[in-house]
């Protein structure tokens, strides 16, 4: 039997500043028979060891397709966060992984595909927007929304960019608060919804985002007659094992870890019921 | 499954050999009077006459602190799993202590193994001896996990009048029981009634410790409880963290890690759910920020039909623990009166 | 693995705990059923025992400061340092420009050999308690003559500014116990913390007005109830002429019908423990308030009456019998002539004998500051001026665990062994005298508090005989009369020996002129319209040093300070939402003394009127009014009339 909790240790390839406190780390396997066992999809997460700083959760946000590296976007907050932070390209890390479950992609197959992320939750649905896109000739059409709080919280910039000129992908960026050369929208993401002209019967959407921007969207998304099972998101939670042992991120009768991290409405529902 | 009979003048005789073939755990008295499940060294250091241990069997398998990876930093990273294996004899353990490790089996069982717990637990055989007499706090029957059991143990002892009767639940009970036929007899039916007897006898022992768990579990199962009941019990719980650490199926762990010379170890520590920060997270925000919030998650979790179905049944072995160890009035008997009377 | 029986190192109860030890290290706690006291319980601190042990951010070797920085040094560095150091001082102004802090989180061992050391070999009669400004030794002495097992019996038990569930949980967990079997509660404190919230009754006190509200159950059981029995009690009614409860509502804000209420309960009961804590200790009129309960005592009628005082460390009695304590020689009151002589014979001659300076006159007047196990930072009302004074101290030698932030200023940090890593005595607030086992040997080179001041005495020329803390226990057996006919090896059985008190006053007779001198609730202003009250029983232990630094529990105790950066300013929700503030956001908090920023919260706890903040952090800003307080000097917070800002 493997060891869960032993890291395979990877090593930085590039470190790419998102904003003011939040960079993309790219890492690679220093044994590269990892990577073939490693195959994650889109939606799972892995624990990142900083040695003698510790171990934290965090979504893989590059695609599941045709790499041998793979990225994490992290916020700087606390001890692992900030000891990450102060990493540079050629340091080591352990990675365990990849963990939890994964978006639902050819259960979805022939719907219009939404996404909405707000401010770091676009990182969780990277991987997945990628995929669908690559595998665009089985959906109706995809359309992401994306906001954060300032033009200065937008991550992925260049990349947004890019899809926003996309053929067969619709991309509308919006911030809370405007600044100085920022000349798109100006509202929460949820004012982007209005611009949702598909039949939302045939649509299925995955929501990534700070709890409070969940919830709103949600609410809107419902009111817009997406069905339960068809709001798709990812929880967070306080996590220490990613493996259902450690108990820290249950949530009423649910690992995050295990169960999800991806869950849909429905069942957000009903979690919430045992555990408001 | 089969019993035997060993005769009280053979008992040390054979808990000597048990000695010389592993660790044997067992009750202890200390200096204080207290037992103790502890190593012990000789047949003579064996408390038989005990009513119940401080601590249950949790610490051996899941230590409150120990290191599981050790890694050096130095010019190119090193990390290595450090993992405890030894053959270890449990001895003359209480049945519900017993049935707590079953739940626990189940926690760090299943798909994804926990290999700490599972190389202690493979290496680990459990006698119990069963209780003829239940201690003050004491509400097994209520969690069915004593005072007698019908399975779950390796071997079962009952203090007959005249010597052990032993039964075995296991393989490794009847390879055990096996090495050691010199010693003991078949058991005679007489013997076995002997047992029965003494079974329903301590059934009548109980005290006033009563715990309405199925009632509680069909209030929790279906989020009935309403929050007002959890509040009184947030002011009845000082969240010392007590209950769980003295329970025998609460496993909550956290991890850090220590620098050591060129390198350290990554520890992992009993953590509990009802503490404060347990749940928070790095930006500050808590989801079970209030107190009655985690006094529920708690209950929920031991108790629920839910959290039942995945680990094989609910949480509670009755063995009164954080009746004794609460630092308030928020145990799992006052806790179960409380769900219950909504 | 094997389990070493011993004490919690934490609050005054004392609970009795095993620390499991294997392969030469203190990998876990267990609680103790065999003791009096915690029977089998431990708190959130006495469940992580072993981890304060066992932190790696422990001091491992001596540290001397070379210019700004700190340095690793040798012991024999080190105690030349402070030799040098401190005879420098005493050269150029003389022994009594030392002062010396002792510790109620260290043994009587390690106590009464550092006042030898103050007191016979530096020939300073400056030592004091780092704890003084935050407690009373002789009110509480005369006052409290209970055992916690009496909590066990009483059918009526009054808790005055205490929050035991957070401040002492072992008393607490007897009063749970005590609830259960139909005891009675009557809780008289500002906030209406979770006991009060299970009490027959609760009398919201006003701050400031502590003294007066007894003053005014009294009046009610003495004169309209007649429970004075055959007492004389003619001074203490005339003394209480003015708090006639249907009169004193505007001095004490409790409603008369209240006070009869509680008076109802006391009626009624065939026991009464009275229970009170440091909290009360440390208001403005908590000198007053906690004498005031002596006349409790004097009842000659109704229920039998025990007063329990409460302290929050684990030797705080014991280093106040050792003589850390202004005034007090160890055992007895200085001058007086019989322990003079027994001193001197024990310590080889003369010494200095004084009364000496408390220690905030100590902190602001010394030289040279020796300071074992304890840091005032957080104890002391002006922490924030006093500061920038004890960086201009010219020595200052620091003794700990951990670098606190006043070690962060010394001259010369000696790193010491924590419980687990010694042996020796502590005596719980009750007077329980129990032992403390070394269960490991201690990181690195730190060593026991009690050798490092033998040797330190060694250095100086004088050296002390004990070669153990049995030889000093035998030595403190000889000088301490309560702890007469007590050694190591007659304390082994869990819960130790109960001993009394040596030289308390008369109850009665302070209660008389406490209550003569009760003063009126503090009043808000027009401009400040809320009353802040600094509130030791909120987040007792939080930030402090000693739990911070716990790798787990840590987490616990250091999320206050992650939440409340600037402070902790709670208020009633109907405040917050009237002053347009949100939780967590900050605010600017300004009174008539200064002004501040801190964070808020919300909790019902708090009567509308009123801001709550923990006490240690009231001691950051320069916000609140310090008096001293009349009885003792002592600079204390008075609830001061405040206004905030809008919310941002
Ligand atoms: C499934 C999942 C995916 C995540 N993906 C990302 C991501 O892509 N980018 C990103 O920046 N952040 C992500 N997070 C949050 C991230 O894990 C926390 O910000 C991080 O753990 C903070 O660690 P710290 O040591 O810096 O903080 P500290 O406050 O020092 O926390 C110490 C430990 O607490 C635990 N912890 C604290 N906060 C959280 C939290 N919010 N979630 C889980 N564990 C926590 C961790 O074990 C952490 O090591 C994710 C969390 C989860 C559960
Ligand atoms: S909940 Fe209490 S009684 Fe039940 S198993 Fe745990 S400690 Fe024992
Ligand atoms: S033992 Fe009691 S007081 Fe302690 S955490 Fe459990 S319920 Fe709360
Ligand atoms: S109540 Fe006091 S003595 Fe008891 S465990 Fe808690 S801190 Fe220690």
């Amino acid at each position: 039997m493997s060891n869960p909790y032993l890291p395979d240790i990877a090593t930085i390839q590039r470190v790419k500043p998102e904003t003011y406190d939040t960079t993309s780390f790219t890492l690679k396997f220093d044994d590269p028979g990892v990577w073939e066992r490693f195959r994650f999809r889109p939606g799972q997460f892995v624990e990142i060891s900083v040695f003698g700083a510790g171990e934290a959760p965090f979504c893989i946000s590059s695609s599941a397709h045709g790499r041998e590296d793979f990225d994490i976007t992290v916020r700087r907050l606390g001890r692992v966060t900030q000891a990450l932070h102060a990493m540079g390209e050629g340091a080591q890390v352990g990675v365990r992984g990849p963990l939890g479950n994964s978006f639902p992609l050819d259960e979805v197959a022939g719907k219009h595909v939404l996404f909405v992320g707000g401010g770091l939750g676009l990182a969780p649905l990277r991987p997945q927007i990628l995929e669908v896109y690559r595998q665009r000739d089985k959906f109706q059409s995809i359309t992401v929304l994306y906001g954060a709080r300032t033009p200065d919280d937008l991550i992925y910039r260049d990349e947004l960019e890019q899809w926003q000129n996309l053929e067969g992908m619709r991309c509308l960026l919006t911030v809370d608060v405007g600044g100085d050369g920022w000349t798109g929208n100006v509202g929460v993401v949820g004012s982007l919804l209005s611009e949702v002209k598909f039949d939302v019967g045939q649509a299925v959407v995955f929501v990534c985002g700070p709890p409070i921007m969940i919830r709103f969207v949600v609410r809107d998304l419902v009111a817009m007659g997406f069905g339960e099972d068809d709001i798709i998101s990812t929880l967070e939670r306080h996590m220490r094992c990613g493996i259902g042992k450690c108990n820290h991120c249950i949530h009423g009768d649910k690992y995050i870890c295990l169960d999800g991290p991806v869950f849909t409405y429905r069942q957000m529902k009903a979690m919430m019921e045992l555990e408001p | 499954m089969n019993a035997y009979f060993l005769p009280r003048d053979r008992v040390d005789e054979l808990v000597g050999r048990l000695l010389r073939a592993a660790e044997v755990i067992a009750p202890k008295r200390v200096e204080t009077g207290d037992v103790f499940y502890s190593p012990v060294s000789s047949p003579g250091e064996v408390a038989w006459d005990y009513k119940t241990a401080v601590e249950p069997l949790k610490r051996f398998l899941l230590p409150q602190q120990e290191t599981v990876l050790r890694f050096s930093t130095g010019e190119k990273l090193r990390v290595e799993p450090v993992l405890e294996e030894k053959d270890r004899i449990f001895l003359a353990v209480r049945n519900c202590d017993v049935t707590g490790v079953n739940v626990l089996d189940a926690m760090f069982g299943g798909e994804i193994e926990d290999p700490y717990y599972m190389a202690r637990r493979r290496r680990a055989t459990f006698i119990s001896l069963a209780c003829l007499e239940a201690d003050e706090q004491c509400f097994c029957v209520c969690g069915d996990a004593g005072p007698f059991l019908k399975n779950g143990y390796d071997q079962q002892w009952t203090p007959l009048a005249e010597g052990m009767l032993i039964e075995v639940g296991s393989d490794k009970g009847q390879a055990l029981a096996d090495a050691h036929q010199d010693l003991l007899s078949p058991a005679e039916p007489d013997q076995v009634a002997e047992k029965l007897q003494l079974a329903k006898r301590a059934e009548e022992t109980f005290g006033e410790f009563r715990s309405y768990i199925a009632a509680a579990m069909r209030r929790l199962t279906l989020a009935e409880t309403p929050d007002e009941v959890w509040e009184r019990l947030a002011d009845h719980c000082v969240e010392c963290g007590g209950c769980t650490f003295l329970c025998p199926t609460c496993s909550c762990f956290t991890v850090t890690d220590r620098l050591e010379g060129d390198g350290g170890v990554r520890e992992r520590h009993w953590d509990a759910c009802l503490y404060n920060c347990y749940a928070r997270e790095a930006s500050g925000h808590n989801p079970r920020a209030e107190h009655s919030q985690r006094l529920r998650a708690r209950f929920f979790h031991k108790l629920s039909h839910q959290w039942a179905q995945r680990n094989g049944r609910h949480a509670c072995v009755g063995c009164g623990r954080c009746v004794v160890g609460c630092q308030a009035w928020a145990h799992m008997s006052a806790a179960t009166e409380a769900i219950r009377r909504g | 693995m094997a389990e070493i029986a011993t004490i919690c190192p934490y609050c005054g109860c004392g609970c009795g705990l095993y620390l499991h030890v294997a392969n030469s290290r203190v990998v876990g706690t267990a609680p103790m059923r065999a003791h009096p006291v915690s029977r089998g319980r431990l708190c959130l601190k006495g469940w992580h025992a072993h981890e304060l042990a066992d932190s790696p951010d422990r001091l491992t070797r001596p540290l001397v400061r070379r210019g700004d920085e700190l340095q690793e040094a040798s012991w024999e560095e080190a105690v030349s340092e402070v030799v040098r150091g401190l005879q420098g001082v005493i050269e150029r102004a003389g022994p009594q420009a030392v002062g010396v802090l002792g510790s109620a989180r260290c043994s009587n061992e390690d106590n009464y050999l550092l006042v030898r050391f103050a007191r016979a070999v530096v020939g300073t009669q400056n030592i004091d308690s780092g704890l003084a400004a935050y407690s009373l030794p002789e009110q509480i002495a005369a006052v409290s003559d209970a055992r916690i097992a009496d909590l066990d019996d009483a059918d009526l038990i009054f808790l005055v500014g205490a929050e035991p569930g957070e401040e002492e949980p072992a008393v607490g967990a007897h009063i749970y116990r005590a609830l259960q079997r139909g005891a009675k509660l009557v809780t008289a404190s500002v906030r209406r913390h979770a006991l009060a919230r299970l009490a027959a009754l609760h009398l919201p006190l006003k701050p400031g007005a502590e003294a007066a509200a007894l003053g005014s159950l009294l009046y009610e059981l003495v004169v309209e109830r007649k429970l004075a029995g055959d007492a004389d009690v003619t001074d203490l009614t005339a003394a209480l002429a003015d708090l006639k409860p249907a009169g004193a509502e505007g001095k004490t804000g409790l409603a008369a019908a209240l006070v009869s209420g509680a008076a109802d309960l006391w009626q009624a009961a065939e026991k009464v423990v009275v229970v009170f804590s440091s909290a009360l200790a440390a208001s403005v009129e908590g000198a007053r308030a906690v004498s005031a309960m002596g006349a409790f005592r004097a009842l000659g009628a109704g229920p039998r009456v025990a007063v329990l005082g409460l302290l929050g460390r684990c030797n705080l009695r014991g280093s106040w019998d050792m003589g850390v304590r202004r005034g007090f020689l160890p055992g007895a009151p200085a001058g007086d002539l019989a322990a003079e002589g027994r001193l001197k014979a024990a310590w080889g001659g003369d010494f200095a004998s004084g009364e000496g300076l408390p220690a905030w006159e100590i902190l602001d007047q010394c030289q040279a500051l020796y300071v074992m196990g304890d840091d005032p930072s957080r104890n002391l009302p002006d922490w924030a001026a006093r500061r920038a004074r004890l960086e201009q101290v010219k020595f200052l030698v620091v003794q700990d665990l951990f670098l606190s932030p006043l070690a962060e200023l010394a001259h010369v940090v000696l790193p010491a062994a924590s419980f687990a890593e010694k042996d020796g005595t502590v005596t719980n607030l009750e007077g329980r005298v129990q032992l403390v086992r070394a269960a490991v040997k201690a990181p690195g080179e730190a060593r026991e508090d009690w050798r490092i001041i033998a040797e330190l005495s060694r250095a100086f020329g004088k050296p002390v005989s004990p070669q153990s803390a049995a030889d000093v226990f035998a030595e403190i057996s000889q000088a301490v009369p309560a702890y007469a006919g007590l050694s190591h090896h007659s304390l082994q059985a869990a819960g130790g020996a109960e001993i009394g008190r040596d030289g308390a006053a008369d109850a009665l007779a302070g209660a008389i002129s406490a209550l003569r001198a009760a003063e009126d609730g503090a009043q808000a202003a027009e401009q400040f319209p809320l009353l802040l009250v600094a509130d030791p029983t909120l987040g007792t232990w939080a930030e402090e040093v000693s739990v911070s630094h716990l790798p787990v529990a840590g987490r616990e105790f250091t999320v206050t300070g992650k939440d409340y950066p600037d402070g902790m300013l709670v208020l009633n929700p109907a405040d917050g939402r009237k002053n347009d503030l949100r939780p967590g956001r900050p605010v600017e908090v300004a009174s008539a003394h200064g002004a501040g920023r801190m964070q808020v919260k919300f909790s019902p706890e708090v009567p509308e009127g009123i801001a709550v903040t923990p006490y240690h952090h009231a001691a950051r800003h320069r916000i609140m009014n310090i008096v001293a307080e009349v009885e003792t000097g002592r600079p204390v917070f008075a609830p001061t009339p405040v206004s905030v800002g809008a919310g941002k």
